[in-house]
C-alpha cells in the first residue's frame, strides 16, 4: 500500500548513492585487493617485498619526519599571522589577504622550482647574494634536503593553517580578554594564555590537515628529495611504477600512508567535533582589535617575511625565469626574451592541448563532484534513505586517501576489463571528481543546513514533488555558496599532479604533469613558462569567480 | 640540321631528366606522401635529443610534408618505454613512430610483437658503420647518433684542470662538483653506467659517490647544471652540450683517452599504428638529407652519409670510442638500475 505514496525521486537519490559509492569504494577496494594478488593466488609476499628493503622503510620515515616538520612550521607561520590579522590592528591586512590567496594558487611544484632558483647551493639567488655580501666561499643554503623540502611544502601549506585559525580566531569575542585584562594581566600574557588556547582546537585539527596534506604531496618531493638522494612514500611509489610497473607492490607499500592518514583524520574529527566551530553561532559579543603600536610594524614584517618566503620570492624568479635566456645570467636588459613563453605554446605542441584538457577535465570535475556533493548531503540532511549517515562518511572519505594513492587504486581499477578507461580523460575526470568530492561535500552540506525543511514541505503541501521543491527554492537559494564550492574545486583540480601522474597519456595530458615530464632536462625557464601559463588561467578564474559571487566567496564557509 | 636538333633535345634532356627526377627523392615517395596526408597526423614518443631539437626536427618534417601535423613527446628512454607499455597494454593506439636511446627496449618489443617492419628506401643513405646496429627483419633502424663524454664549464674549470679521462672524475677535487644522469631513466646513462662497470667494474661507483655528484634524471641535466654553475664537470652529452655552448654558454667538451660512449639510437614503426604512411614517411625523412642538415645544426651526430659534420666538432669516426654489446646493455641496465640504487641512494 505505501508503494503508492513513495516520492518517485527515490530512485534518483540510490542513484545516487550508487553511483557514490562505485566512485569512492571501487578504487580502494581494488587497492587492497591488489596488494594481495600474487602469482599462485592470494598472498603477503607483497608486502614482504615492500617491506623488506631498508631504502623503503626509510622512505617512510622520512615521510613521518616531513609531515611533522611541515605541521610545525605551518603552525609557526600561520598562528601569528592569523591572530595578527584577527585580532590586531596591524596595518596592511589587504596585501596580507592578496600574499595568502596568491599562495593557495601557485602549485606545490612550482614553488619547489622556484625555490631551486633561490636556493640551489651553488647557483641559487640567495647563496650568490650572500656570497657577494660576505665573500664567504659557499652560501649556506642547499634547498635539495630535507629542511629545504620542509620549508616548500610548509610555504605552501601555510594557507589552511591561517584559515583555519583565523576562522577560530574571529568567533572569539573580546569579553574573555576584557576579563584578564581587568585583573591585571598585560597583552602578551592575555594572549598567550587566555586567546590561543581557545584556539587550540583549531590549530591541533589544522596542523592534522598540513600533516596529512604533506606525506601525500608528490610533487615537490619529486622535485627536491631526488636531487637531494632521499625518498618519501609518494616517490618510491612512483618509482614502482618504472617498468615493468609493480602495482601489487604499489598497492601493498601504500598501505601504511592510508592507514596512518585514517588514525589521523579520525584524531582530528575528535578533536573538532568537541568544539563545532563552522557556523555563526550569532551569539554576539564584542570583537575589537588589539592596539599594538609600535609593535604592529614587527608584526607587520613577519607577515610579509612569510609571505616573501611562500609568494613574493617565488613568484619573482619564476616571472624571471620565464622571460630569461638562461636564468642564471640574471636581471640583465639583454636577457630578457620571449623565446621561451613562445617555444612552449607554438614549438611545444602538448602545451595549448594541455592547457585545454587542463582547464576542461577542472571545470567538468568540480561540476560533477558539486552535483553529486549535493545529492548525497540532501539525502543526508533529509534522511530519503535509511542509513544515510553512511553516505556522508562514504563521501568525506577520499579525504584521506592520499591522491597518488587515489590513482594506484584508480589505475589498478581501471585499466584492464570490464572497465577500461584508461587513455581516455574520463579517467582523470573521474579520479579529480573522487579526490576533490569531500570539499564539495562539506559545502553543499553547510550550505543546506541554513535552509529550513519547511520550504520544500509548503511545495509538497501545495501538491509540488521534492524534486520541484529542489529545482525552484532550493536551488536559487544555494547558487551564491555553490559557486564559491565549484571554485574551490576547480582550482585544486586543475593544477592537481599526484593523481594525475600515473593516468595521464600523450592525447590527455594536463599542464602539471607536463610540467613534471618537462624537470627531467632541468630547464628551468621552460618550467616556469608553464607555470606561469598555469597560474595566470587560474587567476583570471578566480577574478571571475569573485566577479560572480562577490568578496565573500573564499572567505567564510557560511552559506547565503 | 636534324644532328644539331638531336643533339640539343639529348643535352635537354640530360639536364633535365635528373633535375625532374629529383623532385622526389626516393621511389614511391609522392604515393606515401599522398596516403600519408589522409592521415593528418602523427605522434612520435622520442628519447632522442633534447625538446629543442625534437621540435625542430617536427618541424621540418612539416614544412617538408605540408599538411601532415607532428606531434612530439619527449622523455627520458625509461618513460618513454613505459609509456609505450602501458599503452600497449591497455590496447591504446596512440604513438606511431618510437625512437629509444635503450637499444634493449627493441629486442623486447620485437618479442613482444610490438613492431611492424620497414625497409626505408633511403636505407642505402645511412652511414655504412651504423648499419650493423640495424634490425635483419626490418623492424627498426638507426637514425641517431651520439656520444657521452666529459664535458665541463669553462668559467670555472680551465682546459688544464679539466678530466682527461673517465677515472679523472674520481678525484677528490670534484666532489661536490660532478653532474651525472641517472639510468633509470635515461638511456644515454644507462648505456654509460654499464660501459664504465665493463671497464672498470662497480667500484668506480663506489669511489664516484665519494665525490657526491649531483643525479639528476635526463642525461641532457647535466647542460642546466653546468650552465647554472651548480656544477663545475659531467658526464654529458655531446649534442646538448654544443648546443648551448653555441648559444654563447662557457661550455667545452673533453673527448676521454679511455673512450667515449658510442650511442647509435635505433627507430620504429609500431604495429597499432594509427597513421601508419605518415610513420614510414617520417622513418625515410628520419634518415634524408634535410633532417640530418636539422640536425647537425642542432650538433647531433648525422646518419646520412652526405651531411658533413660542421665545424667545432668531430664526428664519432674520429674520434676514440666504446661500447657495450647489445646483450651486455640488455642484462646490464635492469641490473645497473638497482646497483645505483644501492649505491647512490636514489
Amino acid at each position: 500500500m505505501r508503494w503508492r505514496h513513495l516520492d518517485r525521486s527515490l530512485l534518483l537519490w540510490l542513484l545516487a548513492a550508487g553511483v557514490l559509492v562505485a566512485l569512492v569504494a571501487n578504487p580502494i577496494a581494488r587497492l587492497l585487493w591488489t596488494s594481495v594478488q600474487g602469482t599462485g593466488g592470494l598472498t603477503l609476499d607483497n608486502y614482504v617485498t615492500a617491506f623488506s628493503r631498508w631504502r623503503y622503510v626509510e622512505a617512510l620515515g622520512n615521510s613521518l619526519i616531513l609531515g611533522l616538520s611541515v605541521g610545525a612550521l605551518c603552525a609557526v607561520f600561520g598562528v601569528p599571522m592569523a591572530w595578527a590579522v584577527s585580532r590586531t590592528d596591524m596595518p596592511g591586512k589587504g596585501l596580507v589577504w592578496i600574499a595568502v590567496l596568491g599562495t593557495f594558487i601557485v602549485p606545490n611544484y612550482l614553488s619547489a622550482v622556484a625555490w631551486i632558483l633561490l636556493a640551489g647551493p651553488n647557483a641559487g639567488w640567495l647563496n650568490r647574494s650572500w656570497t657577494a655580501l660576505t665573500g664567504a666561499a659557499a652560501g649556506p643554503f642547499n634547498i635539495y634536503s630535507m629542511p629545504g623540502l620542509v620549508l616548500v611544502v610548509a610555504a605552501s601549506s601555510f594557507p589552511y593553517m591561517f584559515v583555519f585559525t583565523r576562522s577560530a580566531l574571529d568567533l572569539i569575542s573580546s569579553e574573555m580578554e576584557d576579563a584578564a585584562t581587568t585583573l591585571g594581566a598585560g597583552l602578551w600574557r592575555t594572549t598567550l594564555r587566555v586567546t590561543l588556547p581557545l584556539t587550540l582546537p583549531a590549530i591541533l585539527a589544522a596542523f592534522i590537515v598540513a600533516f596529512l596534506e604533506a606525506i601525500a604531496i608528490f610533487g615537490a618531493p619529486a622535485l627536491i628529495a631526488l636531487p637531494g638522494r632521499f625518498q618519501v612514500v609518494t616517490t618510491m611509489l612512483w618509482q614502482f611504477f618504472e617498468f615493468p610497473p609493480k602495482v601489487e607492490v604499489a598497492a601493498a607499500y601504500a598501505m601504511p600512508l592510508l592507514a596512518i592518514t585514517v588514525l589521523l583524520f579520525w584524531l582530528q574529527q575528535r578533536i573538532i567535533a568537541r568544539k563545532g566551530y563552522i557556523a555563526l553561532t550569532g551569539k554576539g559579543g564584542e570583537r575589537r582589535m588589539v592596539r599594538l603600536g609600535r609593535w604592529r610594524w614587527v608584526v607587520l614584517g613577519y607577515c610579509v617575511f612569510v609571505t616573501s618566503l611562500s609568494f613574493f620570492l617565488p613568484m619573482l624568479v619564476v616571472l624571471q625565469a620565464a622571460f630569461a635566456k638562461a636564468w642564471g645570467r640574471g636581471f640583465s636588459l639583454d636577457n630578457l626574451t620571449l623565446h621561451n613563453l613562445r617555444f612552449v605554446l607554438v614549438d611545444q605542441p602538448l602545451t595549448r592541448a594541455a592547457t585545454v584538457h587542463t582547464f576542461v577535465y577542472g571545470g567538468v570535475a568540480a561540476v560533477l563532484a558539486l552535483v553529486l556533493a549535493l545529492a548525497i548531503a540532501y539525502i543526508v540532511r533529509r534522511g530519503l534513505v535509511p542509513y544515510g549517515r553512511v553516505l556522508s562518511y562514504v563521501a568525506m572519505a577520499p579525504f584521506v586517501i592520499p591522491g597518488i594513492v587515489l590513482a594506484i587504486g584508480f589505475y589498478a581499477s581501471y585499466t584492464s576489463p570490464p572497465l577500461v578507461l584508461y587513455g581516455t580523460a574520463w579517467i582523470l575526470i573521474l579520479a579529480f571528481t573522487t579526490r576533490f568530492l569531500p570539499i564539495a561535500y562539506a559545502n553543499s552540506d553547510a550550505a543546506l543546513r541554513s535552509i529550513n525543511p519547511e520550504l520544500e514541505d509548503a511545495v509538497r503541501i501545495l501538491g509540488g514533488g521534492r524534486l520541484l521543491a529542489l529545482r525552484r527554492v532550493v536551488g536559487p537559494l544555494l547558487k551564491r555558496g555553490l559557486a564559491g564550492a565549484f571554485i574551490l574545486v576547480f582550482i585544486p583540480a586543475t593544477r592537481e599532479l599526484s593523481s594525475a601522474i600515473f593516468l595521464c597519456t600523450a592525447g590527455t595530458q594536463v599542464l602539471a604533469v607536463l610540467l613534471f615530464d618537462k624537470s627531467d632536462e632541468g630547464n628551468f625557464e621552460y618550467l616556469s613558462a608553464i607555470g606561469l601559463i598555469l597560474v595566470a588561467g587560474t587567476v583570471a578564474m578566480v577574478l571571475a569567480g569573485f566577479r560572480l559571487v562577490g568578496r565573500d566567496f573564499m572567505l567564510r564557509r557560511t552559506a547565503t | 640540321m636534324r644532328q644539331v636538333l638531336a643533339l640539343v633535345v639529348t643535352a635537354a634532356l640530360a639536364i633535365a631528366v635528373p633535375v625532374w627526377s629529383n623532385a622526389w627523392a626516393f621511389d614511391g615517395e609522392k604515393e606515401l606522401y599522398e596516403a600519408a596526408k589522409k592521415e593528418k597526423q602523427f605522434t612520435w614518443y622520442t628519447a632522442h635529443y633534447d625538446s629543442e631539437t625534437a621540435a625542430a626536427v617536427c618541424n621540418g618534417f612539416e614544412k617538408k610534408y605540408a599538411g601532415i601535423k607532428c606531434e612530439y613527446v619527449r622523455t627520458t628512454a625509461q618513460v618513454a618505454y613505459q609509456r609505450v607499455s602501458q599503452d600497449m597494454k591497455a590496447g591504446l593506439a596512440v604513438a606511431s613512430v618510437f625512437s629509444s636511446t635503450d637499444t634493449s627496449h627493441y629486442g623486447h618489443m620485437k618479442k613482444d610483437g610490438w613492431l611492424q617492419p620497414y625497409k626505408p628506401k633511403n636505407l642505402g643513405e645511412l652511414i655504412d658503420g651504423f648499419k650493423a646496429y640495424n634490425d635483419p627483419d626490418h623492424l627498426f633502424v638507426a637514425t641517431a647518433a651520439g656520444l657521452v663524454l666529459i664535458t665541463y664549464n669553462t668559467s670555472v674549470v680551465s682546459e688544464k684542470d679539466a678530466p682527461k679521462k673517465w677515472t679523472d672524475l674520481l678525484d677528490p677535487k670534484w666532489k661536490g662538483k660532478i653532474s651525472i644522469g641517472h639510468p633509470g631513466f635515461s638511456g644515454y646513462v644507462g648505456t654509460w653506467v654499464v660501459q664504465m662497470r665493463k671497464s672498470y667494474g662497480w667500484d668506480y661507483f663506489k669511489k664516484l659517490e665519494v665525490n657526491k655528484p649531483r643525479i639528476g634524471r635526463s642525461i641532457n641535466d647535466t647542460v642546466t647544471m653546468l650552465n647554472a654553475r651548480e656544477s663545475w664537470v659531467a658526464a654529458g652529452p655531446s649534442a646538448t652540450t654544443l648546443i648551448s655552448k653555441d648559444k654563447g654558454n662557457p661550455l667545452a667538451l673533453v673527448y676521454p683517452e679511455d673512450g667515449a660512449i658510442l650511442m647509435i639510437s635505433p627507430s620504429a614503426i609500431l604495429k597499432n599504428a594509427p597513421a601508419p604512411n605518415t610513420a614510414k614517411l617520417f622513418m625515410e625523412y628520419l634518415l634524408g638529407k634535410e633532417c640530418n642538415d636539422i640536425m647537425v645544426k642542432f650538433r647531433q651526430d648525422p646518419v646520412n652519409k652526405t651531411v658533413k659534420v660542421p665545424a667545432g666538432m668531430k664526428s664519432v669516426a674520429e674520434v676514440k670510442t666504446i661500447r657495450p654489446t647489445y646483450d651486455e646493455i640488455d642484462k646490464g641496465i635492469p641490473e645497473v638500475k638497482e646497483m645505483f640504487r644501492d649505491t647512490f641512494g636514489i
